[in-house]
């Protein structure tokens, strides 16, 4: 069964050919008669499935159009043309804590954070225990969260991003958090969510990682699919064209 | 056959976890702001009073008596000044909210209208805080409270929903130009003036009268400082020209929002 099914997808829009950050930048260029009308694209003309339970790892050059693809993935962005349908509920790991607030208490953070990520935060209530116990800050719980050190943070994030297995997980760069015996731990975690049947799109420079985990490589250059197929295959391919 | 249901999810758009996260962030803006304080909530019902007395020690001197028999200077000003702040505040918040959390949009799946919305109902959850000062104020100057005062909620929703559509209309503006913050500003600041916010609308003369009445903040002032103290007169048209002009700016702001998004978000 194919839980991802994008056909001939797209990001592209009309911009104005410099980026003009302020209006009278704009204006004045306008009066001079540079301003003109451009198309970007980001990704162009992407068809791809993936499985149920699959873990698929997205390959390619900064620039490449793979963030592009991870924020439609997440249902951010829709592609502008083409149809991408997604069932399930999709989970984004991708710079974990960002909408952590300084000023809230752990608690808080925890319910306000779930709530991000559209869980429903009476079901969240009854597990801030567990939470709060595996990320290792138990006695923190009520203290403002500028009182952390970044690695409580990162850990704290950690644990309520993986609290609830999604449908489909969509990982960039992040196998790991914290250090030394954390790190450990969060890896095998998200190992196990990964075998646990859990659908996995994952982001990534690392290529021993990539070969290790994934079962599918989507390899895109320049906005288009250049290669898709078995870790090993694409892998040696990409790094052939001196990448 | 049963009638279809009609709840709030279905007429916002947002499912049960978005309205949570609704609440959350409303709960947020209205206890952050003040957090570090010592009196912590306690500005938001200092604040309006404090502004007040110093206009009012600056102009009573000019329009105590310029206002019509029966009408009293301090609950007027005062009546304005936080229905002003209503407007600024959450209108400028509304429009930052969205390019604060750009790290979030960018990442997770949730409707960035939440988060302006979260910012124009605090602010009127704040009117709604200041309204019991203005009620001290009311009743030191010597008036009473008058029995349409329940309608300053319906006036405070369709303000709510006023500063949403601005609000949500500049957030991409905001994003795409850096100046055009700068340009808001003194915008509202002209808006200020042609509104009769310190002083009583009789004191200009006929034409300026004409523009000042065509602005529909005027309205607003008018139908509240009515309700609530029967310190202007307001009739049936104001409340009609308030409730369409939020609705079609509210209506307008959405779409606006909602086809230059796509865009927007590939900037943050």
């Amino acid at each position: 069964m194919n839980i991802i099914e994008a056909k001939n997808i797209s990001f592209a829009y009309r911009v104005l050919n410099k980026h003009h950050t302020s209006l009278k930048t704009l204006f004045r260029d306008f009066l001079h008669g540079r301003v003109s009308i451009e198309d970007y694209v980001a990704i162009k003309d992407l068809s791809f499935e993936i499985k149920k339970g699959e873990t698929v790892a997205i390959i390619g050059k900064n620039g490449a159009g793979k963030s592009t693809l991870l924020k439609i993935l997440a249902r951010v962005i829709e592609p502008t043309t083409g149809s991408i349908s997604i069932t399930g509920q999709v989970a984004p790991m991708i710079e974990l804590g960002a909408g952590f607030n300084d000023e809230l208490t752990g608690r808080e953070n925890i319910l306000f954070y779930s709530s991000l990520l559209d869980r429903d935060i009476s079901k969240v209530k009854p597990r801030i225990d567990e939470i709060i116990t595996w990320a290792g800050i138990a006695d923190h719980l009520d203290y403002q969260l500028r009182t952390y050190s970044t690695g409580m943070v990162a850990r704290l994030a950690f644990s309520v991003a993986t609290d609830e297995i999604p449908d489909i997980l969509l990982i960039d760069e992040v196998l790991s958090v914290g250090d030394g015996e954390f790190a450990t731990k969060s890896r095998q975690r998200l190992l196990e969510i990964i075998n646990s049947g859990c659908t996995v799109i994952m982001v990534s420079h690392d290529l021993a990682t990539v070969a290790q985990i994934a079962q599918k490589v989507i390899w895109i250059e320049k906005g288009q699919i250049k290669m898709v197929g078995l870790p090993t295959g694409v892998i040696a391919a990409y790094q052939a064209s001196g990448s | 056959m049963r009638a279809k249901k009609v709840s709030l999810n279905s007429l916002t758009g947002f499912s049960k976890n978005n309205l949570q996260l609704l609440r959350l962030l409303i709960q947020q803006e209205l206890t952050l702001r003040y957090k570090r304080s010592v009196i912590g909530i306690g500005w938001t019902l200092l604040n309006p009073m404090l502004t007040s007395f110093v206009l009012w020690i600056v102009f009573s001197f000019l329009f105590v008596g310029k206002l019509e028999a029966g009408q009293q200077f301090a609950p007027y000003l005062m009546a304005g000044i936080l229905l002003n702040t209503f407007f600024s505040q959450g209108l400028l918040q509304a429009a930052n909210s969205i390019a604060a959390n750009g790290g979030v949009l960018t990442k997770v799946s949730v409707p960035p209208r939440i988060f302006a919305f979260a910012a124009s109902l605090a602010a009127f959850i704040n009117f709604l805080i200041g309204l019991i000062p203005l009620a001290a104020v009311v009743y030191l100057s010597g008036q009473t409270l008058t029995i349409a005062f329940p309608l300053i909620f319906v006036i405070g929703l369709f303000m709510a929903f006023f500063t949403a559509g601005i609000g949500l209309a500049l957030s991409v503006i905001f994003i795409r130009f850096e100046d055009a913050k700068n340009i808001i500003n003194v915008l509202l600041l002209i808006l200020i003036y042609l509104t009769p916010i310190f002083y009583p609308i009789g004191i200009l003369n006929d034409r300026m009268q004409q523009i000042v009445s065509f602005n529909p903040l005027t309205s607003f002032l008018d139908a509240f400082r009515w309700a609530f103290s029967d310190n202007a007169t307001a009739t049936w048209r104001d409340f009609l020209y308030l409730a369409l002009v939020s609705i079609a700016t509210f209506a307008i702001g959405n779409r606006f929002f909602k086809r230059r998004w796509p865009k927007t978000i590939a900037m943050l």
